[in-house]
């Protein structure tokens, strides 16, 4: 089964976007390293704000006949070849595709509702498709909305980017127990948090360091650490650049910790490996 | 950019061992594999000797005219209108299958058209596919490009037309529009196991042998095999070619070709020889090598002609021998002719029907022209001698 990587947190500018994206090239990149005969990743952009889709496609000029937008209105019996439709290519790497996010996913939230098995309408048709990749990447907005839900209820693997500040990481239970209620509401038992992510960190901030060692030393959410990625200059300007980490500045520190952090989801995918 | 992607691989040597968790990963790729593929997905070959679609919806809906469903809509149009004719109509596929409950005699014995026999076959594997599933997955090969995602078939077509019309012509569909196909990888694909599918197979008409075995020359005289659907004229160009040239694929191409002997290799692949009308209805109605070949006698603008009435009045090869040199002798001789009395062609011709007249009405018939019996007797003794003169002129050639 394809793993899918879902980035979710309701609070904004964690490095979502950020995270998602570059793991989904830096997944492309490490298969392709280790010789895997398939190392296509589909990268997801369910953010209206199309922020993914720009850095990885060079525009967010996408609308209602070629978007996400697109497959979660097409008639369901035609969604799956509608995305297959939809997806386009990156400008980071032949091998990862992106289904592009479109100011117009804003008001799908409101024509969906009260749709029968709307939550189900991405989930559905990439199914179909899914085997097809070796892992699949989403990006999500900034809030459990049902553009979120649907992300969940797609994914296999929920990773939260968190900054080591206080509210945010207070508000890390409650992020989960919301991915863990929604497993249990809608019947996704393959569904589990399967890391936290640290982003924005800045060793010489005291707080920091404090509330990275509390993350640690928490029961239930130190074992779910995945990375701690540092605070780094090279991000702005490789977005800018419309460029991964990777390629604009592969020795800086956030390309190190990324890196880090995508070997133990490449780790994941090879059968056997843990997860 | 060169640089910058040196500079990722060392970033990505740096991913150690340690760091992958118990060392580099092993991506086994195991060869073949079953997957479920989007119906979509999935394409047939252009270039596959068999054809199941008519000419027209072929070309159509390789040339990107026509979806599936076009081209299977056109295929229904097609026999509902035959079927029609024949005055069997029908509104829903379905009825071209046999009732259980229907107490009317069987009709096993109607002659259909042979694209009322292809929808009846095919409707009859979606029905099985539909009551007892895929069980026999086809062969495809990826054939991705890019963000476009595609497996072109090596064996199966038929049953993916058939899960075409299970999805789009079936009431009661209750599928995922997914199909089971064995991935045969890239670099695996071979023109000679798809012959040899193909020919292991009943049912493969002379017309598609002779395709199949152009496209094993053409393959091993390094041709370039196009993407596309191909007309006639591709296929012909292997009219120049023959095995001896290529001694080394000589086994191969035969064992692949049903280990056919290499003179009925040559005869299969000059039937590339006949008019494209011919080909067409010689491939739809299954016409045999051994009546095809007569045909190539003839100029090509009487090919189509010939093999209409060997269709039409089901000749045997013997027939259609005869057929063929007795309008060999009046095409291709008219300049002999010319030069002969035109009462000695008539005398001539006159022998290829003596055996239908009697003796009694010739004598009779002679009578009635000269009005005397005495000189009737005359015109027979002289025609016996110039019957006598021809004689022995045959004799002494």
């Amino acid at each position: 089964m394809t793993r899918v990587f879902v980035f979710t947190n309701h609070k904004g500018g964690v490095g979502k976007s950020t995270s998602a994206t570059n793991t989904a090239y830096g997944i492309v990149s490490m298969l392709r390293h280790a010789g895997a005969p398939n190392p296509r990743v589909l990268l997801i952009d369910t953010d209206s704000q199309a922020h993914a889709t720009l850095v990885t496609t060079g525009t967010k000029d996408y609308g209602a006949d070629n978007s996400l937008y697109t497959v979660l209105m097409a008639d369901r019996q035609n969604a799956a070849q509608t995305l297959l439709r939809s997806i386009v290519p990156s400008t980071w790497d032949a091998d990862l595709h992106v289904l592009p996010a479109s100011t117009m996913l804003e008001g799908a939230e409101r024509e969906l509702n009260g749709l029968a098995g709307a939550p189900y309408r991405l989930a559905d048709p990439l199914n179909q498709i899914a085997n097809r990749y070796a892992a699949i990447v989403i990006d999500t907005r900034p809030s459990f909305s049902l553009m979120t839900e649907m992300g969940l209820i797609t994914a296999t693997d929920a990773i939260v980017p968190v900054e080591p500040r206080y509210l945010e990481t207070v508000g890390l239970m409650s992020v989960i127990g919301k991915i863990n209620e929604i497993r249990d509401g809608w019947r996704q038992p393959n569904l589990r948090v399967s890391g936290i992510l640290v982003t924005k960190m800045n060793t010489r901030v005291r707080g920091h360091k404090y509330l990275l060692d509390e993350l640690k030393a928490h029961s239930v959410l130190g074992p779910l650490l995945l990375g701690v990625v540092p605070v780094n200059e090279a991000i702005s300007y490789a977005h800018q650049c419309h460029q991964s980490i990777f390629t604009y500045d592969p020795n800086a520190p956030a390309s190190k910790a990324y890196m880090a952090v995508i070997a133990k989801l490449v780790h994941s995918l090879v059968p056997g490996g843990a997860a | 950019m060169k640089r910058q992607s040196h500079r990722i691989d060392e970033l990505l040597d740096s991913v150690t061992a340690d760091m992958l968790a118990g060392g580099q990963p092993q991506f086994t790729d195991t060869g073949l594999r079953v997957e479920r593929l989007l119906l979509e997905m999935v394409r047939p070959d252009p270039i596959q000797p068999r054809r199941v679609l008519p000419e027209h919806l072929h070309f159509d809906f390789h040339a990107g005219r026509m979806t599936p469903t076009q081209a299977l809509r056109g295929l229904v149009q097609l026999v509902q209108v035959s079927a029609r004719q024949r005055g069997r109509p029908f509104s829903n596929v379905l009825e071209l299958l046999p009732n259980p409950d229907d107490d009317a005699p069987d009709d096993a014995d109607v002659l259909l058209s042979p694209e009322e026999q292809l929808l009846h076959d095919l409707v009859n594997l979606a029905v099985t596919i539909r009551d007892d599933g895929q069980v026999n997955p086809l062969t495809v090969v990826d054939v991705s490009h890019g963000v476009v995602q595609q497996f072109r078939i090596e064996t199966g077509e038929r049953r993916y037309w058939a899960s075409w019309l299970l999805r789009d012509f079936i009431p009661n569909y209750s599928g995922d529009g997914m199909i089971p196909c064995i991935v045969i990888p890239t670099e695996n694909t071979s023109v000679f196991r798809q012959a040899r599918e193909n020919t292991a197979r009943s049912g493969l008409s002379a017309v598609a042998m002779a395709r199949q075995a152009a496209l094993l020359l053409l393959t091993v005289h390094g041709y370039e095999i196009p993407d596309g659907a191909v007309t006639n004229e591709f296929y012909r160009q292997a009219l120049d070619l023959d095995l001896r040239t290529k001694r080394e694929f000589s086994e191969v191409i035969l064992t692949a070709m049903g280990g056919m002997k290499r003179a009925y290799f040559s005869q299969t692949k000059n039937l590339l020889r006949l008019s494209d009308d011919a080909l067409e209805l010689a491939d739809r109605h299954n016409i045999e090598e051994f009546k095809l070949r007569h045909v190539l006698s003839l100029a090509p603008e009487y090919h189509a002609e010939v093999v209409r009435q060997i269709i039409d009045h089901n000749l045997s090869s013997k027939q259609v021998k005869e057929l063929c040199e007795a309008n060999d002798m009046s095409d291709n001789n008219d300049e002999f002719l010319e030069k002969l009395p035109a009462l000695a062609v008539k005398m001539a011709r006159l022998t290829q029907t003596v055996t239908a007249m009697s003796a009694n009405d010739v004598a009779r018939a002679l009578i009635r022209q000269e009005g005397d019996a005495d000189i009737a007797y005359a015109r027979l003794q002289a025609l016996q001698r110039v019957i006598s003169e021809a004689l022995q002129v045959l004799s002494a050639k």
